[in-house]
Parts: structure tokens; sequence; C-alpha cells
């Protein structure tokens, strides 16, 4: 009976369940749509233990990326969560960047330290973005909650954001709509560019570090944050798409299959922004970060397969989380539409 | 300096001399055959397959990696494009309200 849904795959030379494709790129299109984030964390283990060879499933996993994105880009996009200036501004200091630090990476391997080197900056540096995510959500509910005690309007506080804006002023200055911040050109430049270094050295998509710069750097709104990254992520996979094809090392049977899982799970991500506050994706982004933290502490505790299956479970266990969040949302809408008093409050 | 000093020298300039002509002709035999192979034939397997989506990518894989790439980067985009726009008609199907939104934090 499971034979009938096994599928040759004729390029990674093997049979492979063609409702785990879908699985793993439903779930991660999910997650992708709500972070705005590529997946390559998920995707790239999974179809690792599952057999595929290393170099097909980066491949595949870039291939599939491209295609979710636009998927998540168009709702993003009609939502208008994408600030189509900042993505393109940000594009070119990232490009720049991902060169650079490719260079830093030869440099180190040529000394011999790269592995090691790399796998503790990436957990550290995954550990302080979490936390400063995570004491950042804490923050803001204290603080919340104590201006509602009070019965007080909700007190503002300069962010590092609005900081570097005033501070920051080199010429051209620019307004970006979407955002609704205006800056100085070089901003966006600055930080695309050094998280493009950052990306590049520690070798991951770059949506993990982007994703927080654009709020805390930048200024940008949550969900503009997170749709502008999909824009990124949409250009990055694209020529990561190409790249890893024209060495031969993209299933397209595979990567298909999987887009089709993705782009449904992708939609329902987008969607489920509509209906969570921009606080709630850091609260549950902070804490895929610290998963995906965990995961690289268990390679480098040479338990590979633990690893893999950890971060399997959990991107499901997440993506469970939003879709449950997307139905509630969904019904609560619907009730409010027929006149009856909406059953949950929004998270 | 004593003589067994000095056979310890000798010996020593000799095995250098001929560490050194090891590396040059195994550098220049290294030279001669290009960079090192990793894989000598990365092709798809098509005896057995049947007319259809596999047959199709194997193919186009074997004719060459540049056109294969471009094939990727099409399929995936044309892909994300129709499946973007049909779940995103099929989601406005269920009668919500997805137009822009506020931005609220």
């Amino acid at each position: 009976m499971t034979s009938i849904f096994q599928i040759w795959l004729p390029i990674a030379g093997m049979h492979f369940n063609v409702f785990l494709l879908l699985l793993i790129g439903f779930t991660v299109g999910v997650c992708g749509g709500f972070f705005g984030v590529g997946g390559a964390w998920i995707v790239t283990p999974a179809l690792n233990i599952f057999g595929f060879p290393m170099p097909y499933a980066i491949g595949t996993d870039l291939a599939h990326m491209g295609g979710k994105s636009i998927v998540s880009t168009i709702r993003h996009g009609k939502f208008g969560n994408v600030d189509i200036k900042l993505g393109v501004s940000m594009i070119l200091g990232t490009t720049l960047g991902m060169e650079l630090g490719a260079r830093l990476v030869m440099a180190l391997e040529r000394v011999g330290v790269a592995d090691s080197v790399i796998r503790k900056m990436y957990v550290v540096f995954l550990a302080f973005i979490g936390s400063y995510v995570l004491y950042d959500y804490i923050t803001h509910t204290r603080q919340t909650r104590r201006d509602v005690a009070r019965g007080a309007p909700p007190a503002k506080k300069e962010t590092v954001a609005q900081r570097l804006q005033k501070r920051f002023r080199v010429p051209p200055m620019i307004h970006f709509k979407a955002s609704g911040i205006t800056c100085s050109l070089w901003l966006p430049l600055l930080v695309g560019f050094t998280t493009g270094v950052v990306a590049s050295v520690l070798g991951v998509g770059g949506g993990f570090i982007r994703m927080p710069a654009l709020i805390y750097l930048i200024g940008c709104p949550t969900l503009v944050a997170v749709g502008t990254d999909l824009f990124e992520v949409m250009v990055t996979g694209a020529y990561g798409a190409f790249t890893y094809g024209i060495k031969g090392r993209v299933d397209l049977v595979a990567a298909m299959w999987m887009l089709l899982g993705a782009a449904a799970g992708a939609q329902m991500g987008t969607v489920a922004v509509k209906y969570v506050r921009g606080y709630s994706i850091r609260l549950l982004f902070a804490c895929t970060i610290f998963i995906a933290c965990a995961s690289v502490l268990l390679k480098q505790l040479e338990l590979q397969m633990a690893s893999s299956i950890f971060i399997l479970s959990a991107g499901i266990l997440i993506s469970g989380v939003i879709l449950s969040w997307l139905v509630r949302g969904i019904a609560r809408e619907r009730s409010s539409r027929r006149g009856s008093p909406a059953p949950t409050a929004g998270v | 300096m004593s003589r067994r000093t000095s056979m310890l020298l000798l010996n020593a300039a000799r095995a250098a001399i001929a560490g050194l002509a090891m590396v040059v002709v195994s550098g220049t035999a290294w030279a001669a055959g290009g960079p090192p192979a990793t894989k000598l034939v990365n092709v798809a397997d098509t005896r057995g397959l049947e007319p259809g989506l596999g047959l199709w990518v194997a193919e186009i894989y074997n004719d060459g990696f540049l056109l294969f790439g471009g094939v990727v980067v099409l399929v995936m985009v044309g892909m994300g494009v129709v499946l973007g726009f049909g779940f995103d008609r099929a989601m406005s199907l269920l009668g919500l309200d997805l137009g822009k939104l506020h931005h609220d934090e």
C-alpha cells in the first residue's frame, strides 16, 4: 500500500514517499509564511534524515524556497506588509555582505578552524537574538499591563531603531511608505550588509537574522518585517535555485512536490498573521530560534539523528500552533460577522 | 663540527632535496591532471523510466546543467505564481476579509 505513494526521484536517485515531501513542504510553508523565514533549518535536516544526500537536500530546499516565498509574498503584498523599496535597498547590502562573509569563511577554512568557530558563533548568535526578542516581549507585556492598571495611555519609549533614524542622517533620506519610516538610505544598506556577512559566515539563509534586524534596527512594524523579509527570501531563493541547479544539485521532482505542500502551508501561515498581534509573532519567533539553537547544540554533541528528529518535530509543533491561531481567528471573524459575541480573544 | 654532526646535516639535506623533488614531481602531475575529481559522472538514470515528469526532468538534467538550472528557476517561479494566486483565490472563497491590515503591535 505504501509503495503506491513512493515516487522515484531521478536526480537524487532514490525512492521517496510523496506524502512525506508534502508534509515537510507544508510544515515549512506555514512557518515561513508566518515568520518570514526561508525554513532551511527544518527542510535540510528533514530531507537528510529520510535519506536525501546532503548537497541535494540543500539545493532542493533552496529551489522550493524561491517558489514558496512567491506564494507568501503575493499574500503579504495584498495585506500591505511588503516594503519593496526597503527590500531592494537591503538586497543590495545583503549581496555585498554575503560575498564578504563567504571570503571570511574561506579564510577561516585556510586556518582550519571554520567548522568549530562557525558552529559556536551560530549558537551564541541565535541565543543572543532569541534572548533579546524574548526580553523585548516580556518588557513590553509588563509595561502594557502596568499602563492598563493605571488607566494611562501606553508609554512611548524611544527604541534603538528610532535613535538610529534620528542620529544617522546621512543623505539621501528616504521615506519607506509601507514601513512608515523615514531614514537615511545608508541605514538599510548597512543593516543589509551586516546581516549578509553574518548570514553568510554562519551559513544560514538570513531570515533568522534579517527579520529581527528589520524590527529592531530599521524600525519596521513586525508584519512589514515579515513581508519584506519574505520578499528578500524570494530573490535569494531564486538565485540559490539557479546556482545549485547549474551544479546539478536540485532534485526538481522533489522540489515540485514540496512546493505543492509549501504553497498551501505558506498561504495559511501568511493569513494567520491577520489574527495575531505583532508581539505574539515575536514570542513564537523567539521560541523557534531557541529550538534551532538547541538543534545545533545537539549536532555539536554529535547527535545528528536526534538533532534532525528534534527539529522536524518542533517544526510540526510550531506549525500546529500557528494553524490553531488561524482556525480560532477565522471562527472569531465569522462569528463576529454573524453578530454573535466573539468566542475567544485574539492572541 | 664533529663527523657525526656533519653526517646528520648531510642526511637532512638529502632528505630535504628528495622531499622537494617529490613535491615538484607530484605537483606537476597534479597540475597536468587538472582539479581533483569528486564525481566523474553525474547523470540521471533514465533506464526503465516511463514517459512522464520523472523522465522529462531526467532528460533535461542529462542535456546540460545550465539548461537544467534555468528550467529549475522557471518551474519554481511559474509554480509559485500559479499556486500563489490559486491558493489566494481559494482562501478568499472562505469569505474572509483579506484587505490591507493595520500594523498593530
